[in-house]
């Protein structure tokens, strides 16, 4: 299975470029696009988090995507370079109607099989993101 | 993201292309605060083009949302893709927006309430 590793600095900025990355790597592996609309949205849910809430978009600290791609799933590994990710997603409640922020983890878990959240060594959070491309297809097309 | 205005009467019309996401988004508000100078209050989005959209850019247009209500105004949003509306669904913020199939329906809308 081949591995992806993609590294962004974290300003608002480089959501962009990632998702041109995400797309290129899509492309070449062939997948189709209601798979890719899903992962896309979870990663770039992952990612505007580890900027935002992780990192606190200092350009100084990264972002790291691990990607792997195969016939039968998709799999992303999201980490920021923050401290106390973990606690944030346990103690987070449900967005207010009208709250500018607080629904990317929902969405998340919407468009893919399924995400994990785990602290890495340094403290860091690790959002584990895994899709099945073959029999489930979550957003329509 | 490419955005052009256009106003249609005493509606701002924005056509938007692309993604809207957080870099996007901010840009969007932007342009919409530029409108409240020249005391333009009737918003209406076009999402057609728009072939992505996440938690940020729905927080965006929630901001952009708030603002216009603020100042006695009114935004709609129309020609939302099938994956965008449910993303709107899913969130619940289709009962938060006043959402049209069509621009044409929308700014007939702002006709009725204008007439009313």
């Amino acid at each position: 299975m081949p591995v992806y590793t993609l590294v962004y600095s974290s300003v608002p900025e480089s959501e962009d470029q990632m998702i041109n990355d995400l797309d290129r790597i899509m492309t070449a592996n062939r997948v189709d696009t209601d798979i890719r609309r899903c992962i896309s949205l979870a990663v770039s849910e992952a990612f505007a988090n580890a900027v935002t809430h992780g990192n606190l978009q200092n350009p100084a600290k990264l972002v790291k995507i691990d990607l792997q791609v195969n016939k039968s799933e998709i799999i992303a590994d999201v980490r920021d370079e923050g401290r106390g990710g973990l606690e944030r997603i346990k103690a987070r409640k449900p967005a207010a109607p009208l709250a500018e922020s607080g629904r990317g983890i929902d969405l998340m878990k919407h468009s893919v099989s399924s995400v994990d959240f785990r602290e890495s060594d340094s403290g860091g959070l690790i959002v584990s993101i895994r899709l099945v491309r073959q029999t489930e297809q979550k957003m329509n097309g | 993201m490419e955005i052009t205005m256009r106003e249609e009467g005493s509606v701002a019309v924005f056509n938007l292309k692309g993604r809207l996401d957080l870099a996007s988004g901010s840009q969007l508000k932007g342009e919409v605060k530029k409108l409240f100078e020249k005391k333009l209050t009737f918003v209406h989005l076009n999402l057609a083009e728009v072939e992505f959209i996440n938690s940020s850019g729905l927080g965006s247009m929630v901001s952009i949302m708030k603002e216009i209500r603020l100042i006695k105004g009114r935004l709609t949003l129309s020609n939302l893709a099938s994956y965008v509306q449910e993303i709107f669904d899913i969130t619940q913020l289709s009962h938060i927006f006043e959402i049209f199939q069509s621009e044409e329906e929308a700014l007939a809308s702002f006709q009725s309430a204008v007439s009313s």
